[in-house]
């Protein structure tokens, strides 16, 4: 057999294993930023301001878990009723209630200190539910609600961190969203600070270009893997999340008014004149 | 006085006797009438009562006594989680099928109006 032929079924066989160890989100070009997807039995964080499709994110998240990968999930929504993400879900042809009444999908509306106390507990009634179910993967909206169990940064942190590991020890890969205050600019330090319990971490953000807003993704981390560390554009469609090329001829992106780059600046002045 | 036992008679004798029994014993009040739709709704949800009135715009006052009973008449489960008290949907199937029969019956206005009859006449 040629060298070649044996170097490229190599590494054919290196991206199965990869891929198999590797929870797909659903969204492609998300998931080749992620090299294949994010890692099993992780807790992840998608954080951006209101609207910008955390939420959308989560639940595309779930739908390719529960019709593509025959991954069962659960959303915990300690804001929003069902009947929401039902017809969130439904908006872009997702069907969430046919999931719940084929058993592949919890949508449970509670509260952090509930759920909290329920994790902590044996046999708790999230724990039969992952069980009854066969979940793999989950969607917490919002952990930002968990603020109101804890003011100090530091007990606020170990409540989370506890959680996660609550999560982790059921087998659940998980997206979990939280709002970011700010529509555009940096993410204040409290928020960096939760970061640093979670195995990755994707921002979300507002950017203002030539007076028109757009939307942007950068994958800030990912524990235990390589990943791209491109600012993409995004949108959402009636698909779902369509994350798509890099911001082009921009800089300080995530600083939400970015400014040309020197080349793009001096073109644009050479245009001009 | 004999119209109104007359009404009454007649709103009762073509309602289901089990919706009925419901009505005028379980769901007797319209706070209770929210709270079952509430659960209805949200079948997983196990909360505490300051939770559940949040989700239901109500004051705690006013839902937790209504809460007790429902748990007292087999609508509801009540237990003790780490020291709070949480309410959750009863899991025996027969009361969520009543219930279930409860709310899609409620799409039907004719069904409602003697439904808030029941109700009103039992607050008296």
């Amino acid at each position: 057999m040629p060298s070649d032929t044996r170097e490229s079924e190599k590494r054919q066989r290196d991206k199965l294993q990869r891929d198999a160890s590797r929870v797909p989100t659903g969204i492609a070009e998300l998931d080749r930023m992620l090299h294949g997807g994010l890692l099993p039995g992780t807790a992840n964080l998608v954080e951006g301001a209101p609207g910008t499709g955390k939420s959308t994110l989560g639940m595309q998240f779930i739908q390719h878990g529960i019709t593509v990968c025959n991954e069962p999930g659960l959303i915990l929504t300690f804001e929003e009723f069902p009947q929401q993400y039902y017809q969130d879900a439904a908006n872009f042809g997702w069907d969430f209630h046919a999931h719940e009444a084929n058993d592949k999908l919890r949508v449970i509306m509670t509260s952090p200190e509930v759920t909290r106390a329920d994790l902590r507990q044996i046999n708790g009634r999230l724990e039969s539910q992952v069980h009854e179910l066969g979940a793999r993967r989950a969607l917490v909206d919002s952990l930002s609600h968990f603020e109101y169990l804890a003011e100090d940064p530091v007990e606020l942190r170990q409540i989370i961190y506890e959680f996660i590991n609550g999560l982790k020890r059921l087998g659940l890969t998980t997206v979990l969203t939280r709002e970011n205050a700010a529509l555009l600019g940096e993410t204040p330090d409290s928020e960096e600070d939760l970061a640093f319990v979670m195995d990755s971490y994707v921002m979300l953000r507002y950017v203002e270009i030539q007076s028109a807003v757009h939307k942007a993704l950068l994958v800030l981390k990912l524990r235990g893997s390589n990943h791209e560390k491109d600012i993409r554009q995004f949108a959402i469609t009636k698909h779902g999340i369509e994350v798509r090329a890099r911001f082009e001829g921009t800089q300080g992106i995530m600083s939400g008014s970015p400014v040309m780059t020197h080349a793009e600046a001096f073109a644009a002045a050479f245009l001009k004149g | 006085m004999s119209d109104t036992n007359d009404f009454a008679t007649s709103l009762m004798d073509d309602m289901d006797p089990g919706l009925l029994d419901l009505i005028k014993n379980q769901i007797n009040s319209f706070i209770k009438w929210d709270l079952v739709r509430f659960f209805h709704d949200n079948p997983h949800t196990t909360d505490t009562a300051d939770s559940i009135a949040r989700y239901t715009g109500r004051d705690v006052r006013t839902i937790e006594p209504e809460l007790l009973q429902l748990a007292r008449d087999g609508i509801l489960q009540m237990e003790d989680l780490a020291g709070m008290r949480v309410f959750t949907l009863t899991g025996d199937e027969p009361t969520r099928a009543l219930i279930q029969d409860f709310i899609a019956a409620c799409d039907d206005r004719q069904f409602r109006v003697k439904a808030i009859y029941h109700v009103i006449r039992g607050l008296r």
